[in-house]
C-alpha cells in the first residue's frame, strides 16, 4: 500500500505527532492531498509579524486552529525607538477570530496594542478560551481583564508578562466567579496598583491546580506566608514586595510557609529586598531551577549566600550587584546553569558603580558546562575574554553582550572587538542570536557572514565602517530572519545589492543609518512582497531627500501595504506619492 | 583628509602603553609622534560618547581617577588640551574607527556636512542625563527601577527632588496612589526605594529603613533621617509633622 492511498484519518493521526511549524510546512508541500489534510488538522499557528499576513488569509488556510501566537512591534520598540501609535493592533485579528475560530483556546501576543474592547470581544465570543498571554503589550486596562475574568469560564492561564496596564479603580480580581476553579497560572507582576487581597486569596484557595502565581509589588510580605500556605503545590512563585518591619514572628511564619512548598522550582519578584528576610527562602533553594533577582537591589554577599544554595539552578536573572565575586560563586555552585542575564543597576552612570567586569562572564563560561544563553551588561571587555568564552562554550546559542558605553574598545589593547566576536561566531556553530557592542569595524561582520550560518537574529549598534559590513551579513548569514541596526554607517549599496535576501527574512530595522530615501523607494518599487516603511515624525521624508532616512522598517508580507499606518509612517512602494489615509 | 586624520590622532592623548596603533593602511608609532606625559590613571579607552553631538561627556566632566575598573575618563591634568580637540572638526569622526580603507570615498557617510549617523539619533535630556534614544537597550520599567534613590545624610546627591511622586511599581503600571522615594544611607553604596504611603509615622518609616539597610534597631540611634526640599536644602525630617510629608 503506497503512502498516497493511506486513508485521510490515518494521515491526520500521523500528522498530529508533528508539532513543529517547519515540519508541518514541509508536509504541506509534499502533494495536494497532504496539503489539504495538513491544513485542516493544524491546531497551532505562529505569526511572527502580524502584518505579514492578514487574519482572513490565516483563517482561510487553517480553519481549525486552537492556538494563535502573534507578534506586533519590532523588537527595538522595547527601547523607545518606535513612536506611539505605530501600529501592532490586535483588534482586527480578534474580530476575525471571533467569527473564524469560535473554539480558539489560546492567544499569545507580544508587543501588540490590545484594547479593552478586544478583551471584551474575546470574553464574549470565544467560549472555550483558556490561555491568554500578553507579553509586553499595552493599550488595555483592568476593565478588559475584568471581562476576561468574568466570562471565560474555563480560564487556565492569565499571564501579563511585562505589559503596561492602565488601572482605573475596579476590583477586577473579584470578577472571577466562585465557580472558577480552573486557574493553573496567574501572572500579575506588572500591575501597578493593589489588587484585593481577599479576592486573590479566595481565588488561590479554590484553584487546586494553580501552579504559577506571580504577584505584583503591592502585595505585602506579611501576607505572602498566608497565601503560600493556601497553595503549597505552587511550582512557580513571584513574591510581592520583599520588605517588612524586622520581626521574628513574620520571619518564622514566612520561613515556615516556604518550607511547606515542596514543589517550588522558580522564584521571582523580590522588590525592595530586606536582606534579613532572604533566609526565609533557603528551604526551597535546593530545588530551584529558575531565579529572577533582577529587581533585587541587594549586594553581592547576600546574593552569593542565596545562589550558593541553589545547585540545581538553570536560569538566573540578576542585577550587576552580583559582581565578579558573585559570578565566581555561581560558577562554582551551579553546574547546571543554562541561562544567565546580568542587568545594569546604573546604566546611565558615567562610572562603574560595581565591580562587575568581563571576568565574571569568563568565570561562568568556565564553570558552567551547559551555559547556552547569555545577556550581559558590563562596562569593559577584551578580545581575550571573548575568545576564552567562545572556546569554553562552543554550545552557546544566544549571546547578547552590551558594553554600556558605545564603541568601547578592548580595554587591554584598545583594539576593536572584531576578533573576540569573531571567535564567538566561529566556535559557537549553533549560535542563533547575537547582539554586538563595543568598538567594531567591518571585520566583525566579515566574520559573522563567514561563520554564523545558523544565526537567526542579529542586533547591532554603533558598529561598522561601511556598506561592506552590512553586505557581509546579508550575503553570508544563511539563516538570518531578523536584523536590527541602529547608528551604523550602512547605506544604500548593501541594501540594494541584497534586496532578494530581505524576502527570506522576517524583518529588517535600520535607524540612524545612512540609507537614502531614493534607495527606499527603489527597494519598495522593485520588491512588491516587501513593505518598506519609513518612520519620520518630522514630516514627509521625500521633502528632504538629501537626508538619510531616520528609521526604516522593512518586512516581508503577502498582504501589501498595511492600512493602519499613522501619519509618521510612509510606505514607499510604487505609489509612494499617494498615501492611503 | 589623511593629513587631517593624522593630525587628529596626534592631538589626542593616547594611553601610556607604548603601542603602535595599527590603522588600516597606516602605521605610526605614537611615541614618535609627539611627546606625551602619561599620568597614573589608566585611560584605557576614551569615552566616545563625546562624538554623539550630545553633551553627555563634556570635557568639564572628566575626572581624575586611578580606579582599577578602567575608568574611561582622562585625567584633566594631562598635558594635552582636551578642550582644543573638542573644538577641532570633524567632531563626528570617531576615534579608532578610521574609514581609511576608503580614504577618498566620497560616500563616507560621516562627512562633515552630512547628517552624520552618529548625530541624527535623537539625544534625550531627562532625569537620566543626556543620552541617545534606544541606548543602552533596557526596557522602560527597568530604567525606572534604577531611579529609585533618595537621600539620607551624606553621600552623593543623585536626584534633586526629595520626593519622586511616581507611579512606582516595576513594570509600568499607571496607578499613582503610591509615593515612592529613593533612600540612600551614608556609607552604603546601594540605595533603596520605599513607598511613603505605606507608613503612618516617622518611627515606622525609620524602622523600616533601618531594616532595609540591614541594621539593628539599637544602631538606628546613630542615624538621622533627612530630606531635601524643593529648594535643595537638607532638613531634618522629624522637624515637620508627619501629615505634611
Amino acid at each position: 500500500m503506497s503512502y498516497s492511498s493511506l486513508p485521510e484519518d490515518v494521515l491526520e493521526h500521523v500528522f498530529s505527532f508533528v508539532q513543529s511549524d517547519k515540519d508541518r510546512n514541509v508536509i504541506s508541500l509534499v502533494c495536494k492531498s497532504w496539503y489539504e489534510i495538513e491544513r485542516w488538522c493544524r491546531r497551532r499557528i505562529f505569526v511572527g509579524n502580524c502584518y505579514a499576513v492578514s487574519p482572513r488569509m490565516a483563517i482561510r488556510r487553517f480553519p481549525e486552529v486552537r492556538s494563535v501566537e502573534l507578534k506586533g512591534k519590532p523588537h527595538f520598540a522595547d527601547f523607545n525607538l518606535v513612536p506611539e501609535g505605530w501600529g501592532g493592533y490586535v483588534y482586527p485579528w480578534i474580530r476575525a477570530m471571533a467569527g473564524g475560530y469560535p473554539w480558539l483556546e489560546e492567544l499569545k501576543l507580544k508587543r501588540m496594542v490590545v484594547t479593552d474592547e478586544s478583551l471584551e470581544l474575546i470574553a464574549k465570543s470565544l467560549k472555550n478560551f483558556k490561555v491568554l498571554v500578553l507579553s509586553s503589550c499595552e493599550g488595555f486596562s483592568t476593565h478588559g481583564l475584568a471581562a476576561i475574568a468574568a466570562d471565560c469560564k474555563n480560564l487556565k492561564e492569565l499571564d501579563l508578562w511585562e505589559s503596561d496596564v492602565e488601572d482605573p479603580s475596579g476590583n477586577w480580581l473579584s470578577k472571577f466567579p466562585d465557580t472558577c476553579t480552573s486557574l493553573v497560572s496567574l501572572n500579575i507582576a506588572c500591575l501597578g496598583s493593589e489588587v484585593s487581597f481577599s479576592a486573590l486569596e479566595r481565588l488561590v484557595v479554590r484553584c487546586p491546580n494553580l501552579r504559577t502565581l506571580r504577584l505584583n509589588r503591592a502585595v505585602p510580605l506579611e501576607k505572602l506566608a498566608h497565601l503560600l500556605r493556601q497553595a503549597p503545590q505552587l511550582v512557580e512563585l513571584g513574591t510581592g514586595t520583599y520588605s517588612a518591619d524586622l520581626r521574628p514572628d513574620i520571619f518564622s511564619n514566612l520561613a515556615g510557609a516556604f518550607s511547606g512548598c515542596k514543589e517550588l522550582k522558580s522564584l521571582s519578584g523580590f522588590w525592595d529586598v530586606v536582606p534579613a528576610y532572604l533566609p526565609a527562602v533557603y528551604s526551597v533553594c535546593s530545588g530551584l531551577t529558575t531565579l529572577n533577582l533582577s529587581y533585587a537591589t541587594i549586594q553581592s554577599p547576600d546574593l552569593i549566600k542565596l545562589v550558593s544554595q541553589c545547585p540545581k539552578l538553570q536560569c538566573l536573572w540578576v542585577l550587576d550587584y552580583i559582581e565578579d565575586s558573585g559570578l565566581e560563586a555561581l560558577a562554582a555552585t551551579c553546574k547546571d546553569l543554562r541561562e544567565l542575564r546580568v542587568f545594569p543597576s546604573e546604566p546611565f552612570g558615567d562610572e562603574p558603580n560595581v565591580s562587575l567586569t568581563e571576568q565574571g562572564l569568563v568565570l561562568v563560561s568556565e564553570g558552567c558546562p551547559k551555559l547556552e544563553s547569555v545577556l550581559y551588561f558590563c562596562r569593559r571587555m577584551s578580545n581575550d575574554a571573548l575568545v576564552t568564552i567562545a572556546k569554553n562554550r562552543p554550545s552557546m546559542i544566544r549571546f547578547r553582550l552590551c558594553i554600556i558605553d558605545p564603541q568601547t574598545p578592548d580595554y587591554l589593547t584598545l583594539e576593536p572587538l572584531d576578533v573576540g566576536f569573531g571567535a564567538i561566531v566561529q566556535h559557537c556553530k549553533d549560535l542563533r542570536r547575537l547582539s554586538l557592542s563595543g568598538l567594531l569595524t567591518d571585520r566583525v561582520f566579515e566574520y559573522i557572514g563567514t561563520y554564523a550560518k545558523k544565526l537567526e537574529m542579529l542586533s547591532v549598534a554603533f558598529a561598522g565602517e561601511s556598506d561592506l559590513g552590512l553586505h557581509h551579513v546579508l550575503s553570508g548569514c544563511d539563516s538570518l530572519r531578523k536584523l536590527e541596526i541602529m547608528d551604523c554607517p550602512f547605506g544604500d549599496k548593501a541594501l540594494l545589492a541584497n534586496a532578494a535576501k530581505l524576502e527570506t527574512m522576517r524583518s529588517l530595522w535600520m535607524s540612524s543609518c545612512s540609507v537614502s530615501f531614493e534607495a527606499c523607494k527603489l527597494l519598495g518599487q522593485k520588491m512588491p512582497r516587501l513593505n518598506v516603511e519609513v518612520i519620520d515624525e518630522s514630516g514627509p521624508p521625500d521633502s528632504r531627500p538629501e537626508l538619510p532616512v531616520k528609521k526604516l522598517y522593512i518586512y516581508r508580507t503577502v498582504t501589501g501595504r498595511r492600512i493602519d499606518m499613522p501619519g509618521f509612517v510612509w510606505n514607499v512602494g510604487e505609489d509612494s506619492a499617494l498615501r492611503l489615509s | 583628509m589623511i593629513h587631517m586624520m593624522m593630525e587628529l590622532q596626534l592631538g589626542l592623548a593616547l594611553p601610556s602603553i607604548a603601542t603602535t596603533h595599527h590603522v588600516r593602511g597606516f602605521e605610526f608609532d605614537l611615541n614618535n609622534s609627539y611627546v606625551y606625559e602619561p599620568k597614573d590613571s589608566d585611560p584605557s579607552s576614551w569615552n566616545i560618547n563625546s562624538y554623539f553631538g550630545s553633551s553627555a561627556s563634556v570635557p568639564g566632566k572628566c575626572s581624575t581617577t586611578n580606579s582599577s575598573n578602567g575608568n574611561k575618563k582622562r585625567s584633566c591634568d594631562d598635558a594635552f588640551d582636551y578642550e582644543q580637540v573638542r573644538a577641532v572638526p570633524p567632531r563626528t569622526l570617531p576615534l579608532f574607527n578610521w574609514n581609511s580603507r576608503y580614504p577618498d570615498d566620497e560616500d563616507d557617510p560621516r562627512d562633515l556636512d552630512n547628517n552624520s549617523s552618529f548625530g541624527s539619533n535623537k539625544t534625550v535630556d531627562d532625569e537620566d542625563g543626556v543620552h541617545v534614544v534606544g541606548w543602552p537597550p533596557i526596557k522602560n520599567w527597568r530604567k525606572k527601577l534604577c531611579h529609585q534613590q533618595h537621600h539620607i545624610p551624606g553621600g552623593r546627591v543623585k536626584n534633586n527632588q526629595a520626593v519622586v511622586a511616581n507611579n512606582g511599581s516595576a513594570c509600568g503600571g499607571r496607578q499613582s496612589n503610591s509615593m515612592y522615594v529613593k533612600v540612600k544611607m551614608e556609607g552604603v553604596a546601594i540605595a533603596r526605594k520605599i513607598d511613603l504611603t505605606l507608613y503612618d509615622s516617622f518611627e515606622t518609616l525609620t524602622n523600616t529603613l533601618i531594616g532595609m539597610f540591614g541594621l539593628w534597631l539599637e544602631d538606628s540611634y546613630d542615624y538621622q533621617l533627612t530630606y531635601q526640599d524643593r529648594e535643595g536644602d537638607w532638613l531634618i525630617a522629624k522637624d515637620v509633622p508627619w501629615r505634611c510629608v
